[in-house]
């Protein structure tokens, strides 16, 4: 397939290997500046309190100390969150900034916060959604008057209801519920779970008179940018965000409050101030998965159609949070009328507040928590009709021609439903293909029937889909050609890990004719670079770097008009080939190079045409972006300790045409090792007495590890390229909807294996334990 | 907060004297006193091998050993594998280029080097091996798969003649 390309769907290598395998990849904690500061921050050792006084006279005294900021000598600055203040009088969370030093030394930064002295008038805290939503419960924002989040004037929510519901309804389900032959209902509550980025928070800030530069460890330098130049109340461009190397963050990496405190200290000090996290400050006081305790009920008929499904999601927010009802809007438009053909739904979610620490992105951004629950209920569906899982997955699945939207409808209106693209005729094939690797037919031995029996060991299989959009979304990018036809691309997205510079290079080079390694990626830097949104919502590839192609393709554009003349033909006989400008059919040629020369500057530029421009050849409809993946699970339960071994993973992937098959393949190892963590390893341990995480370190929070994960022979993934109508050379963004259905497929084969029902979202052996001694007690 | 003490580490091959203050690790020694920032800290409290080094050719915690306790001692950093003179890289390394053994970075010196100390130990070793030796290295990417086919691939590059320095 990828023979009609030069560097597309090639495996080559990544831009950014050699550097890291030499260490010589730096990062903002590795970075150095003369007379720079460090800074540290005091938190609140409590839930919810207010400060009655700060005393830093002893911190002033201490040589070495160069700024102490506390709410008393700062401006109350523009509220970043919904409800959060640079630093408060109130504190919503232990952990919350309550003073921020800079220091000569880190070390002298952390004994200035030791000798500051805080009383506090401890408030009456909340911890749980359920105690958060009784009508005498303490406030965690007063101001707000209730603690189920109802919008603000700072991120209205037209959508949402006044009492805080937003809700999503297609056809009549009171109707479906009705034609139904059986109703199957179920709770589920799913975990939280810490970004952990591999790196701490990690911002250095400088300034030059009245220039601002921010190293930032950030994925989303756009957000970064603004939201330093607002509250600092400074031009966009006096503020350069610069981000080298930043470091995945699976959706975390947004370190906007901990950049504003680090300029103004850098200000306050006149010299460049470093801000690097503890992991136990990164675990408290960054940001985590949001969970959900989710009800779901769906409707079937005997011969496998589902009729309806209700879903309710009661989301838990924490003190509060940067992207308020994004995450429920994408679960309930992609789980709860999406993933499959329910024919009628209705899904409702409101939103809670809590003294904890708020949530923000994670891979998958509130779709996988969703669909963890319907593809559970969706087993339960095709056992209570006796149809085998895959069969019912395959009938009811979404594909080309089904409704689809963009959540930000949901958010924000207007209820407009587009279609999928004929891309997603790609579920299906996925399922079916699937199935086969993992030779479904010959293990799946029915409902409540184990693979095989060993002692006390039980070998189980199940299967789940799920899908995810990745937006196409209104980013930019410059293609600057030297004079020697070499390139150098700009774009506020980054390289984080996950490969974005190396596709881009490579989709560049193919647009251009020129070789991959004479592309050069400039990291993100939004004192050059153009507005793109960065590595959020999957969507780098399917917008970032394909404003990137039409900025390749409007110098090539101009290539061939500066070429045509000196060829003395017309442009559209032109085309790119090894570095010329070619006569289609013919050997006569101009070098690229010599043209870049002559016109001293070719620079091409492109931002994505809107969404709607994106229509179906056949019908004409608007066609909204997603991506489809399907996994196969194979467990192995010991029922005397509860303990669960994954044995093998099949897992297919539709990720429309793969720029780069490995490191696509490394992208999918990504979700599958993070849905593994989510659900099986990485207990998020909340203290019921203060809202905290009482595991805030690598020990005791569980990553996967290499021996949590199958061996390489029982680890195959495949992918599957059907072409997206949007993405550069049809490749969209899948990286997040890679996760999303691992978790339900160890939860499905986990049942197949002991014939008993987790509940818990967290798989534990305790979980486990309890379920079957349940059963046994009948 | 300085010590008086003037202490002596051999890092890639190279002698270093200096006075860190007495409670520097080795990881600050080596990121901050001598710029090779190549070994990378996640955690910075023992649980991860993020910061792993060689000290006489076996991998320990760079941030869970003080920088007086490290003196006299061969240490090798991510900086000093690749051949001193040629600057080719060494086999491990090689395989992690060609095969895309790392995503954000972070853990891969750790991993290189652990594994190192592994291939060096059992040439022979197998996937069942390599997957204990490296257990302790975590990845947040989930590139286990990869990686595991990394040190193999370079555990063959070795056998094959890819001469280690």
């Amino acid at each position: 397939m990828s023979n009609e390309f030069s560097v597309l769907g090639k495996s080559v290598v990544r831009k950014d290997a050699v550097e890291k395998v030499r260490g010589e990849a730096k990062h903002v904690s590795d970075i150095q500046l003369p007379k720079m500061l460090y800074a540290k921050f005091l938190r609140s050792p409590h839930a919810h309190a207010r400060i009655k006084g700060i005393d830093t006279s002893k911190v002033e005294k201490l040589p070495g100390v160069k700024c102490v900021l506390t709410h008393q000598n700062l401006p109350r600055i523009h509220p970043l969150r919904m409800f959060e203040y640079l630093l408060d009088e109130t504190v919503h969370y232990q952990g919350e900034e309550v003073a921020a030093v800079a220091a000569l030394t880190a070390e002298l930064a952390e004994e200035a916060l030791r000798l500051i002295k805080v009383e506090y008038e401890v408030l009456p805290a909340v911890f749980e959604v359920e105690e958060a939503m009784k009508p005498d419960a303490p406030l965690v924002h007063p101001e707000h008057g209730t603690n189920i989040y109802h919008g603000t004037g700072l991120n209205p929510i037209p959508r949402l209801s006044k009492d805080g519901w937003l809700r999503l309804e297609v056809g009549d389900v009171e109707k479906g519920f009705a034609g139904a032959d059986t109703i199957v209902d179920a709770t589920c509550e799913t975990p939280m779970q810490y970004n952990c980025s591999p790196m701490p928070r990690a911002v250095i800030c400088e300034w030059t008179g009245e220039k601002l530069t921010c190293w930032a460890d950030t994925q989303i330098p756009l957000f970064t940018w603004r939201d330093l130049s607002n509250s600092l109340g400074i031009s966009q461009s006096n503020v350069r965000i610069i981000s080298i190397n930043s470091v995945g963050g699976y959706g975390g990496k947004s370190p906007e409050k901990t950049a504003i405190l680090t300029a103004i200290l850098a200000k306050m000090t006149g010299r460049p101030v470093k801000a690097v996290y503890s992991r136990a400050e990164d675990c408290i006081a960054t940001h985590h998965r949001i969970s959900y305790k989710n009800y779901n009920k769906i409707g079937v008929k005997k011969d496998g159609t589902i009729t309806a499904l209700y879903s309710k999601i009661i989301a838990h927010y924490g003190r509060d949070t940067t992207v308020p009802c994004i995450c429920q809007g994408t679960a309930l438009l992609e789980a709860g009328t999406m993933l499959y053909r329910y024919h009628n739904s209705k899904a409702e979610t409101c939103g809670v507040m809590t003294n904890i620490i708020g949530y923000g992105a994670m891979n998958g951004f509130g779709a996988p928590e969703a669909m963890y629950s319907i593809e559970k209920l969706i087993d339960e569906a095709a056992e209570r009709i006796g149809m085998d899982p895959v069969e019912f997955r395959l009938r009811n699945c979404m594909r080309y021609g089904d409704r689809a939207m963009e959540y930000e409808q949901v958010l924000y209106g207007p209820i407009k439903w587009g279609i999928l693209g004929p891309d997603l005729d790609s579920f299906p094939e996925l399922i079916e293909k699937c199935a086969e690797k993992a030779r479904w037919k010959e293990k799946w031995k029915g409902w409540r029937i184990p693979m095989a029996v060993n002692g006390p060991k039980r070998r189980g299989i199940g299967i789940a889909i799920g899908m995810h959009h990745c937006p196409f979304w209104p980013s930019s990018a410059i293609v600057k050609m030297n004079q020697d036809g070499s390139v150098n691309v700009l774009s506020m997205a980054l390289e984080m890990g996950q490969g974005y510079s190396t596709a881009i290079a490579q989709v560049v080079a193919e647009t251009l004719g020129i070789r991959y390694e004479d592309v050069n990626v400039i990291p993100s830097d939004t004192g050059v670079a153009p507005a793109a949104i960065g590595n959020v919502g999957s969507n780098a590839t399917s917008s970032s770097i394909n404003s990137a192609r039409l900025a390749a393709e409007d110098a090539r554009r101009q290539l061939f008009e500066f070429a045509a003349p000196r060829l003395n033909v017309p442009m559209d006989v032109l085309e790119v080939r090894n570095g010329n400008i070619c006569i289609k059919g013919t050997d006569r040629a101009i070098p690229i190079a010599s043209i870049c020369m002559a016109h001293w500057q070719i620079t091409g530029t492109a931002k994505n045409p809107p969404l709607e421009s994106i229509r179906d050849e056949k019908t004409g409809e608007v066609i909204h972006a997603y991506a489809a993946a399907v996994t196969i699970a194979e467990v192995e339960v010991d029922i005397e300790t509860g303990m669960v071994d994954v044995v093998r993973i099949t897992s297919g992937h539709d990720c429309g045409k793969a720029i780069n098959p490995i490191i696509c393949e490394n992208q999918i190892d990504l979700g599958l090792t993070m849905a593994n963590g989510w659900v099986r390893t990485e207990k998020y341990v909340i203290d019921e007495k203060t809202g905290v995480m009482l595991n805030p370190n690598l020990l005791d929070y569980k990553l996967s590890t290499f021996l949590d994960m199958p061996r390489c022979e029982d680890f195959e993934t495949f992918i599957v390229e059907r072409p997206s109508a949007w993405g550069p050379f049809g490749a969209k963004g899948f990286s997040e909807t890679s996760m999303t259905a691992f978790a339900p497929a160890i939860a499905n084969a986990i049942y197949n294996a002991i014939g008993v029902r987790i509940r818990e979202g967290f798989i534990s052996s305790e979980a486990i334990l309890k379920a079957i001694e349940k059963a046994d007690r009948g | 907060m300085m010590s008086d003490g003037l202490i002596a580490l051999n890092v890639n091959g190279v002698r270093y004297e200096l006075r860190p203050r007495v409670t520097a690790t080795l990881a600050d020694v080596l990121r901050e006193e001598l710029g090779l920032t190549g070994t990378k800290i996640m955690c910075n409290e023992g649980e991860c091998g993020a910061c792993t080094v060689l000290i006489n050719g076996r991998p320990m915690l760079s941030c869970m050993i003080l920088a007086i306790d490290a003196q006299n001692k061969d240490i090798l950093t991510i900086e000093g594998l690749a051949n001193p003179v040629t600057g080719d890289l060494h086999p491990i390394q090689k395989a992690f280029v060609d095969y895309s053994g790392m995503q954000c970075g972070v853990c891969t010196s750790g991993m290189i080097l652990t594994a190192k100390a592994l291939l060096d130990e059992n040439p022979a070793a197998d996937e069942e091996d390599v997957r204990r030796a490296l257990s302790g290295n975590l990845c947040r990417c989930g590139s286990y798969r990869r990686i595991t086919q990394c040190v193999l691939s370079a555990a063959e590059m070795l056998k094959a003649g890819g001469k280690d320095e």
